[in-house]
């Protein structure tokens, strides 16, 4: 079986809530969540901390455009 | 035919809403139909199926715990009571897909996302067929239902007076851009090799040094690379052997704007699939906005190209393969008005079958870099082969968003009615839906949303019937980088435009506020959706707006009268334009410099 990460379009967008003592440490983690899901760098679209942690939408791009598209060539 | 008789069976304590809605959809097409009380047991339910001879037995039931085991409970019993010799089961409801339908032992399942007319097909004996079923809508013309008839007449005579001055003014002028546009045109009707290559050295001795090292040795600028053959044959083969199913249509009713979207990642061939992705959401039309950088250069580069950067590349192969990839219904607009290449963008456009282009003389050269000068001359001809084309184009009103206050705006965008009017093209007024910078400070819109915005659109038909299509995008500077805010904001700004009355708008993603990368299917579906679900709850109702509505209204209008005033006394559009009229350096407009003293006598 092929991988399904490389039948994704573009895009990998994940929204959850971290717990964490400041805005900072919250972006850090996000970024990091990124990489234990073997996800790699990921893009910190939106985050905000409200006291208790922070509610994150992070992006990891598949395929940017311009890349070659393997869901196109299956 | 004998009509079928089918058990309608709501397997559920209390909600027989869904399969109440379904009885009365069989029953309309001939279906002879029986429904059961929701709190019925399974014994009951066998005992009245086998009373009778049914065709169908259709349960209607949400997947939750344990309801898979009372399932397949049920069909054990229905087997065992000898039911399902004389009667297929069906099962319908959320979290229900056909093949967990097909685990439990039904003879067919539908999830909520069926419609009923695959169920009737289902049970007519017929399946339909969804890879043939396409987009099946019509194109449509905007400016058709509209006469510009001006209602006011004096900022009709003052417009006349405006726009016969350029016109004489830009007469005797030409630039490298106008001349670059008719060496293009030639350049795709040429024959030959040898007559092409001709028109190409001609046509690179107007050019930058950077678009003619393309030409010449086939170097790209910023990372640009052609498009391989084998990448266009994996396309093609992609897009043949993929099709829409479920056509969507955002729209509620007939009378509801048509929705735009933008294209323009930097490669067509995500563009295409953005696009196909969108157009079997309702997408009526997209846009197709090119890189910042093609505005400082004279002349464009030529062929398939793509490139990891913003905006896809202006060129007849690009437009084309963008054209010949979307559903013939859907509108595709490009944009012409940014830079140097002008008139050559509509050549492009029109001789690849675009339906429309995007064309502001003022705005091109207050919010985007071009020398007024320069963007008169160039524009004149941009609309002239616009209507020559049969392109209506479109006049954005983007200036709002460098702090230029609404009136100016408007005043700009009729000037450009009146010039095409002139020139028998076809405008279409394009007003921002914005939280722009001059509303912010004056706190035009601290109260509401809705007053401001209405009443420019309100202005504008007071003075002019002329299509109005609100951009670009609808909600500008309201969108956050959270998700569901910026799919709100799309979708009460959606209802606003569906409520006023508007021809179409142009709508953003959820991720349009996230400006460091390029833009997903996902969040483009997340906003067509938003403004569907806005579409939906007006209907053909109407907000209601307070008594700030109307004094903005009569101030605006006051104001672009004002304005045109001005505009008028003045030389010409050039000079209104580098004295401030039309958005000042206060306001925060400035006067572009792409083409400065490159205008000459013909």
């Amino acid at each position: 079986m092929d991988n399904a990460i490389s039948h994704v379009l573009d895009t990998i967008d994940i929204e959850t809530y971290i717990i964490c003592k400041d805005a900072d440490e919250g972006k850090n983690l996000a970024m990091q969540l990124g990489h234990e899901m073997n996800l790699g760098n990921v893009d910190v679209m939106y985050s905000e901390f409200d006291g208790y942690g922070v509610r994150v939408r992070i992006r990891k791009y598949v395929y940017k455009p311009g890349d070659k598209y393997l869901w196109m060539e299956k | 035919m004998m009509a079928k008789k089918i058990l309608c069976v709501p397997l559920d304590p209390v909600h027989d809403v869904g399969i109440k809605i379904i009885r009365a959809e069989l029953d309309k097409n001939g279906f002879i139909t029986e429904l059961l009380s929701p709190d019925l047991s399974v014994h009951e339910i066998i005992k009245k199926a086998a009373s009778r001879q049914y065709d169908f037995i259709l349960v209607s039931r949400t997947l939750g715990y344990g309801v898979a085991e009372l399932l397949a409970s049920f069909i054990d019993q229905l087997d065992a009571a000898g039911i399902r010799e004389k009667s297929k089961v069906v099962i319908g409801g959320k979290a229900i897909t056909p093949q967990l339908a097909a685990e439990l032992g039904f003879d067919k399942g539908f999830d909520e996302h069926s419609t009923i007319e695959e169920l009737i097909a289902y049970l007519n004996g017929s399946e339909i067929n969804f890879k043939s079923s396409g987009i099946n809508r019509c194109k449509k013309d905007i400016s058709a239902d509209h006469a510009y008839k001006f209602f006011d007449k004096e900022v009709e005579k003052l417009l006349n007076q405006i726009a016969d001055k350029l016109l004489l003014f830009v007469k005797d002028k030409t630039t490298p851009g106008v001349e670059r546009a008719k060496i293009r045109r030639e350049i795709i009707h040429s024959g030959s090799t040898d007559s092409r290559k001709k028109l190409v050295k001609k046509y690179i001795e107007l050019c930058d040094a950077v678009i003619v090292k393309s030409y010449s040795d086939n170097q790209f600028p910023l990372a640009v690379r052609r498009i391989s053959e084998s990448e266009i044959t994996s396309l093609k083969k992609f897009l043949s052997e993929k099709n829409p199913i479920h056509s969507r249509k955002i729209q509620h009713n007939e009378h509801q704007p048509l929705v735009f979207k933008f294209l323009g990642s930097g490669c067509p061939m995500m563009d295409i699939v953005h696009g196909k992705i969108c157009e079997r959401s309702g997408i009526n039309g997209f846009l197709i906005i090119n890189p910042s950088w093609e505005a400082r250069y004279e002349g464009l580069l030529d062929g398939l190209l793509t490139h990891q950067n913003d905006g896809t590349i202006t060129s007849f192969g690009n437009i084309k393969l963008i054209r010949d990839s979307l559903d013939k219904s859907t509108l595709l607009t490009v944009r012409a008005h940014r830079g140097l290449n002008t008139p050559e963008t509509i050549v492009l456009a029109g001789e690849a079958g675009a339906d429309l282009t995007k064309i502001n003389l003022v705005y091109g050269a207050l919010g985007a870099g071009t020398d007024p000068l320069r963007l008169a001359v160039d524009g004149i001809e941009a609309i002239k082969l616009a209507a020559e084309y049969k392109m209506p184009f479109d006049i954005p009103g983007n200036d709002e968003l460098s702090g230029v206050p609404a009136w100016k705006t408007l005043a700009g965008l009729l000037i450009n009615v009146m010039i095409g009017l002139k020139l028998n093209a076809k405008p279409v007024l394009k007003p921002l839906f914005c939280y722009g910078p001059h509303i912010v400070i004056n706190k035009l819109m601290s109260e509401n949303y809705i007053d401001y915005n209405a009443a420019k659109i309100a202005a504008l038909k007071n003075i002019v019937d002329a299509p109005i299509w609100p951009g670009e995008p609808i909600a500008f500077m309201t969108q956050t980088e959270d998700r569901v805010q910026s799919a709100n904001s799309t979708s009460y700004h959606a209802a606003l435009a569906a409520g006023i009355g508007v021809d179409a708008i142009t709508i953003a993603s959820t991720d349009e506020a996230y400006s460091r990368g390029p833009i997903s299917v996902s969040s483009r579906l997340d906003s067509i959706h938003a403004a569907a679900d806005g579409f939906n709850f007006m209907g053909n109702s109407k907000f209601s707006t307070t008594s700030n509505f109307e004094l903005y209204t009569e101030m605006i209008q006051q104001k672009i009268k004002d304005i045109l005033r001005t505009a008028a006394s003045k030389d010409n559009l050039p000079e209104a334009i580098y004295d401030g009229v039309l958005g000042s350096k206060a306001d925060g407009a400035y006067p572009g410099k792409f083409g400065l003293n490159t205008v000459a006598k013909k």
